[in-house]
């Protein structure tokens, strides 16, 4: 973590709600994209992104400033969003017809910076994957995390990364190939 | 190694994640085989294509909305904690000088009284259950905990 964002947490663990708007506006997008990765609705991401930063804002005071601020953060949004999935699917049961939205249905790439066509057709075809695929991809590319962290974050081997990874990246290959043919 | 074992490393050997003498056998395997080799850059044309993928920094105005959106939500929390912790003070003290009127008012029937009493406790049995329940499934959902580091 640079001096900066460190001082600007110190700052947030003290009281002070001023300092934790640039943390907020700095990681917003890429809390937003992470969110619809998951979730697949816009309005639903944005809701929980920001309900993740009210959680981390309530427990700051428990974050170490030697750590990075974003491994921490992205773990509270992925419990925010498994419990939503939950909910979502528990009100599944009653048969409300916009919990059964698909991230594959609404899978505008307007999240992506430097689109191009390429992308663009990847980020769909990633947004087909299953909840485990997306979550192995988001993490290992989109957050740039290594194996380890990633085990630890999901709580599984190390071994099963390594599958799961692979294993969503042919799934993806795939679903490319479907797009072309 | 066969095909089969080699193509299920090819990604971690892609990241720099395989031990030092499997990252060796699979090199091995791949300088022997043209169908792995092909198998690996078609894997790695997609892998450096997801690595360039990043989300987008919204504008200054989404920003703007965003951070108010969160800011109302820190400072209604605090606005519901307090609501919460009244309301229920209240209701409490209201519940007891109720049952308390009720109980010492001769002109009252007795099954009204039994009656006041039964809705009165079994709201607090309801209360006390539904905050047990929400307790245990917290401490058994690693999901509802946040993170400590």
């Amino acid at each position: 973590m640079d001096e900066t964002e460190a001082a600007l947490i110190r700052r947030c663990q003290a009281g002070d709600k001023e300092a934790f708007e640039p943390i907020v506006r700095r990681y917003a997008g890429a809390a937003c994209g992470a969110a619809y990765v998951r979730l697949g609705c816009h309005d639903e991401a944005l809701d929980a992104s920001q309900e993740a930063f009210v959680r981390a804002w309530r427990h700051i005071k428990r974050f170490d400033t030697h750590a990075p601020f974003f491994p921490w953060y992205a773990a509270i949004l992925r419990n925010v969003c498994i419990g939503r999935l939950r909910h979502r699917a528990r009100r599944r049961t009653v048969s409300l017809p916009d919990d059964h939205r698909d991230p594959s249905s609404d899978g505008d790439p307007v999240l992506l910076a430097e689109r191009s066509e390429r992308r663009d057709r990847i980020w769909r075809a990633l947004l087909r994957l299953t909840p485990d695929h997306r979550e192995i991809i988001l993490m290992a590319h989109f957050q740039g995390m290594a194996y380890r962290e990633m085990a630890d974050a999901l709580g599984i081997p190390i071994g099963t990364v390594m599958s799961r990874l692979h294993n969503a990246r042919q799934a993806l290959r795939e679903r490319l190939s479907e797009g072309e043919s | 190694m066969n095909c089969g074992e080699a193509r299920e490393l090819l990604s971690a050997y892609l990241d720099g994640e395989l031990a030092p003498d499997r990252r060796q056998r699979v090199h091995e395997h791949l300088d022997a085989c043209d169908a792995c080799s092909r198998e690996l850059a078609a894997l790695k044309g997609l892998t450096e294509d997801l690595n360039m993928m990043r989300f987008r920094e919204p504008e200054d105005a989404e920003l703007q909305r965003y951070w108010a959106g969160v800011y109302n939500r820190l400072e209604r929390s605090v606005g519901w904690v307090l609501f919460s912790a009244g309301a229920i003070l209240l209701l409490c003290y209201g519940a007891f000088h109720l049952i308390e009127a009720i109980v010492e008012d001769p002109a009252i029937d007795l099954a009204v009284k039994v009656g006041a009493c039964a809705l009165v406790f079994g709201s607090i049995v309801l209360l006390v259950s539904i905050l047990r329940e929400r307790l245990t499934v917290r401490r058994a959902d690693r999901y509802s905990k946040e993170v400590q580091r």
